[in-house]
């Protein structure tokens, strides 16, 4: 498994994936809809997913002394790692709002919902989707890219609204906490983000092995 | 000994059929895979490497069936496919650098050795090669981790006559030490230059496989070459 990785992050991968990772930051920017910033890291990979089919990389790897289900395990750590990547970046930048910027009015007069555990757990879901959306979808032919992708643009956009409205709710205040206020319930909905991301993702996998499995390169 | 056994395999395209081919290839035999364009070379070929999924039939390696068995098959096959480009903007160093760890057969010395025998510079990259030279950048990977079979799509394709002869004689090298060459081309002086066994497909349907002095034994006639017989039986003007 660290051939295929090594062969992902040297051969197959465009340098985009490696910089769009720093779009994770923008979980800093005030006044900012910051959920785009995981859209952004995933722009990254799709250009990555483009640069590999430009270099004839599935066929490569299908050839190599691998399983196919391995192809597709390769492509999806890597995914997963630049996904990581970025939101470590993201969690970074919650940190700090959360801590030495609590009290910073920028932040506290924010329409869009702030940088919060509760964001991180959007982040990975938007994550997720690219994933089951995106990432599978490419294996049901392992060349077509634009459609799997738009679809995802669609269903991701309507997910970043969804989750800048839920704070606008009554009750749902609490989803919007600054500083380390309810930390109890922020923390929960960062597990619940992990736990989707995660059964999105191991569906994603199975989803793309299955159709990988039965197309012909 | 039969290293591979092609068993009646089948796949069907909306305007090709590939009908029930079935041929086998030996250890320390050459066997040259002949066909005109469009003949179902390739399609069988995939088919042998797994790319393409048979409607019917199956491929055996050393006895185990390509299905169930693929990544410890693979460890032992050469693969090499005409001009594709592989990576190509990447440095024949570093993309060899990532395959080499694939192989645990990986033979450092056989590669210095084609690489000096295929004049590639390891520092260019697939874009900067001729159509030739990609081809010898495929084949020394498939030659470099000393594969017990190799099987190359069109290897002579685009490679000029003295690069040409030069590959030849690596297959017959390749023979002595006991290795299954297997070649697809659609130029017949290759097949008389080499081959020990001629696989000629024809329409998707295998119409002769045998060894080379019973192909002509049986469809040429006195003085005819193989290329001779082999266009008349191309236009469908049966055996001598």
């Amino acid at each position: 498994m660290r051939n295929i990785m090594r062969k992902e992050l040297k051969l197959s991968s465009s340098p985009l994936a490696f910089l769009f990772i720093a779009f994770g930051a923008m979980f800093m920017l005030p006044g900012y809809p910051v959920l785009c910033g995981a859209f952004f890291v995933t722009l990254g990979l799709f250009q990555s997913f483009q640069t590999a089919r430009e270099a004839n990389d599935i066929v490569f790897s299908a050839l190599l002394p691998i399983a196919k289900k391995d192809v597709v395990r390769g492509r999806m750590l890597f995914v997963c790692f630049i996904e990581l990547c970025g939101l470590l970046l993201m969690l970074v930048s919650v940190v700090v709002r959360m801590t030495v910027l609590s009290e910073a009015g920028l932040y506290r007069t924010n329409a869009l919902m702030n940088a919060n555990f509760f964001a991180l757990g959007g982040a990975l879901v938007i994550f997720g989707l690219f994933n089951l959306i995106f990432v599978a979808g490419f294996f049901k032919t392992a060349y077509q890219i634009g459609k799997p992708f738009v679809i995802y643009i669609v269903i991701a956009f309507l997910t970043i609204t969804v989750f800048e409205a839920l704070h606008h709710f009554p009750l749902l205040g609490a989803l919007n906490a600054f500083g380390t206020d309810h930390l109890g319930l922020q923390l929960s909905l960062l597990a619940a983000g992990v736990v989707v991301y995660v059964l999105l993702t191991a569906l994603a996998y199975r989803k793309g092995c299955r159709s990988f499995e039965k197309i012909d390169l | 000994m039969s290293i591979v056994e092609v068993r009646e395999l089948v796949k069907k395209y909306p305007s090709f059929e590939l009908k029930e081919v079935s041929f086998t290839v030996d250890a320390g035999r050459i066997t040259g895979f002949i066909g005109r364009n469009g003949a179902g070379k390739t399609t069988t070929i995939k088919s042998m490497l797994n790319l393409v999924h048979p409607d019917g039939g199956e491929v055996c390696y050393f006895g185990k069936p390509l299905q169930g068995n693929e990544t410890e098959i693979k460890k032992h096959i050469g693969y090499s496919t005409g001009t594709v480009n592989w990576y190509p903007r990447k440095k024949i160093r570093d993309i060899v650098d990532i395959v080499k760890r694939f192989y645990d057969t990986w033979d450092d010395e056989a590669y210095g050795k084609y690489l000096a025998m295929f004049r590639l510079d390891e520092t260019k990259t697939p874009l900067e090669l001729s159509e030739g030279m990609k081809v010898k950048f495929n084949l020394l990977v498939a030659l470099s981790h000393r594969a017990e079979v190799l099987i190359l799509d069109e290897p002579t394709s685009g490679l000029d006559p003295f690069s040409r002869s030069e590959l030849l004689d690596v297959f017959e090298e390749l023979k002595k030490d006991g290795v299954a060459v297997f070649f697809s081309t659609h130029i017949i002086s290759d097949i008389e230059k080499c081959a020990d066994d001629i696989v000629y497909i024809s329409g998707g349907r295998i119409v002769a496989a045998m060894p080379r002095e019973e192909f002509i034994a049986q469809h040429s006639a006195p003085g005819e070459t193989l290329e001779a017989a082999m266009l008349r039986m191309e236009r469908g003007e049966g055996n001598a």
